[in-house]
């Protein structure tokens, strides 16, 4: 079912409605619906092979769903992804840089299939170079650039024509920390232009951080939505409790007792702590165990709460 | 289905960006078919010359050097054309990933495809133009024959272009390139009357050479020297090869790209 979140909605951009996606008799992507709204970052969160990269095709074009559409403005994507693509950007995953070309090369060649040629060309390239910090090393090789360096020049390539949504797959996979903070500044940027960003990622701190809304996939199907502090308190509360060298059956009873949860968590357990307060805590440390840490729950604890799983 | 839609400026833009790769080392590009056919001509005409003399082609006498003259014409159509629409659109799809990233910007996937095949074509084209400049330089080919040939050399480009993407789309490793090099381009290099007349081979190897695409295209530009009686079936057989590899390379590149 489509759903609209009205609270935070401008101006939605972008529709995608029942996209349904199988490989021969595998489903990868099951009934997802979403909007995309201008000036938002909305995420989709999930482990590998849970589908993120298929929908991004489908959101230009490159995946044909077997069932359901993407709308983009009044253009249907899957018949006309050519129009689509020229107001949208798109950060693929895999590194598509031309190595036969310098930094400045890249963008200025990439201009042409937008129309953009000679000074105008050149104008835009100089600003976005600008704009994501690349100003000096223009005449580079692809090659001779960091890995950071790389992922800024690809978001500078799908700015070229001034999109009205960015999408962005994982786009700071592999990234040392200071890598990825400059590259979160640049989305953070776009949001406040009033683009709509579509962040792919598996860092729950990118998403936490990022994004205004969250779609949770697992398996190829949507599992929750929300804001993050929506999702967190909606599934976990506030707290959880983390706890090691404690049987298990021990836990399950004291967590049915207080009406909470218990799942496997690394070597150990977590629980959630109930909102109203019990005395779950003092029967834990009652339990002496080898560890116990209460901390703020995270988007983390979410997907294991929904999933039973880590997301890796 | 405007995926499967085209403009002139999407197309352009798409064989704009691989000239202006060729561009960048444009020198290193034009000495093989500037070169070959050149070391060709020397080795063959006159090393082999002196020992042939004379051969009878169409009924009538040519020399040697003016007999394999229009073969090195064809010769590097083929290979340039081919190993363009082979090895780098192969590597394009599967290493660079420049294909993928062309379908980011507003290009259909007929005007990517379109795109190669036009810039494989025309690096036949080069290397078939700077062959027969070489040949006219040479005096072997006059400048009218040349000019005249110039829509054969563009069939071929297209024909062994096509050849080549659909290879790019076939294979899964870069080097399984290698076995239709085997198996068809070395054939045609040696088999299809390049160095000798197709009539000194046995029937049943003649016939084999015959329908062999170089070979129609071998004949047609040995025009000036007399054209075989079915040189239309010839033409046609070229048109109808074109047209059936470009569909063969649209329909196995197509599924790399648009799942």
């Amino acid at each position: 079912m489509l759903s609209f979140n009205s609270a935070r909605t401008t101006a939605t951009a972008l529709i995608a409605y029942d996209l349904c996606k199988q490989y021969g008799e595998i489903p990868v992507v099951q009934d997802v619906s979403f909007t995309l709204n201008f000036g938002e970052v909305l995420g989709l969160l999930g482990p590998n092979g849970a589908g993120k990269t298929t929908i991004v095709g489908m959101l230009y074009g490159a995946v044909t769903p077997n069932r359901g559409f993407v709308q983009f403005g009044s253009i249907q994507v899957q018949s006309d992804g050519r129009t689509a693509r020229s107001k949208m950007g798109i950060v693929t995953q895999e590194d598509n840089l031309d190595p036969d070309f310098s930094v400045f090369e890249n963008l200025l060649h990439f201009a042409h299939h937008y129309h953009l040629v000679g000074k105008t060309a050149r104008k835009r390239v100089g600003e976005l170079l600008a704009r994501v910090d690349l100003e000096e090393h223009a005449q580079k090789r692809v090659d001779e650039l960091s890995g950071g360096m790389k992922r800024r020049l690809v978001l500078a390539r799908a700015l070229i024509n001034h999109p009205q949504v960015v999408f962005l797959d994982e786009p700071t996979t592999g990234l040392d920390p200071d890598a990825r903070q400059e590259f979160w500044k640049l989305v953070i940027d776009l949001k406040q232009q009033g683009c709509g960003v579509l962040l792919t990622t598996h860092y729950m701190d990118e998403a936490q951080r990022l994004c205004d809304r969250l779609l949770l996939l697992q398996q190829g199907q949507m599992i929750d939505q929300g804001t993050p502090i929506e999702l967190i308190d909606r599934t976990i509360g506030k707290e959880v409790v983390e706890i090691e060298g404690v049987d298990e059956a021990r836990l399950q009873a004291l967590a049915t007792q207080f009406d909470t949860w218990c799942r496997p968590f690394g070597s150990g357990y977590l629980l959630a702590l109930p909102t109203i307060p019990t005395p779950l805590w003092d029967h834990l440390v009652a339990t002496e165990p080898q560890r116990l840490t209460r901390r703020r729950a995270n988007l983390e604890d979410v997907f294991l709460r929904l999933t039973g799983k880590v997301l890796e | 289905m405007k995926r499967l839609s085209a403009t002139p400026w999407g197309v352009y833009s798409v064989w704009h960006r691989h000239a202006k790769v060729y561009q960048r080392t444009w020198l290193v590009n034009c000495l093989p078919p500037i070169s070959e056919p050149i070391i060709y001509l020397i080795a063959f005409g006159f090393g082999l010359s002196p020992l042939v003399g004379e051969i009878t082609y169409a009924g009538q006498q040519v020399s040697y050097l003016q007999f394999i003259a229009p073969a090195m014409i064809a010769i590097g159509v083929l290979f340039q054309s081919f190993f363009e629409g082979g090895y780098s659109s192969f590597i394009r799809l599967n290493f660079q990933k420049t294909w993928q990233a062309l379908l980011t910007a507003p290009l259909s996937f007929i005007e990517v495809f379109l795109g190669d095949w036009f810039w494989a074509a025309t690096k036949g084209m080069i290397a078939g133009g700077l062959t027969g400049l070489v040949a006219v330089i040479w005096g072997l080919y006059s400048p009218l024959n040349l000019l005249l040939s110039l829509p054969l050399m563009l069939l071929g480009s297209l024909l062994f272009g096509a050849m080549g993407l659909f290879t790019a789309g076939s294979v899964r490793q870069i080097d399984q390139i290698k076995i239709p090099i085997f198996l068809l381009i070395v054939p045609m290099f040696t088999l299809c009357g390049t160095y000798f007349p197709r009539e000194t081979l046995p029937p049943f190897l003649h016939a084999i050479a015959t329908v062999l695409p170089l070979s129609s295209l071998i004949d047609l530009l040995r025009w000036n020297l007399g054209l075989q009686p079915y040189w239309w079936l010839q033409l046609l057989w070229l048109i109808m090869l074109m047209l059936i590899f470009v569909s063969l390379a649209v329909r196995k590149i197509y599924p790399h790209l648009i799942k």
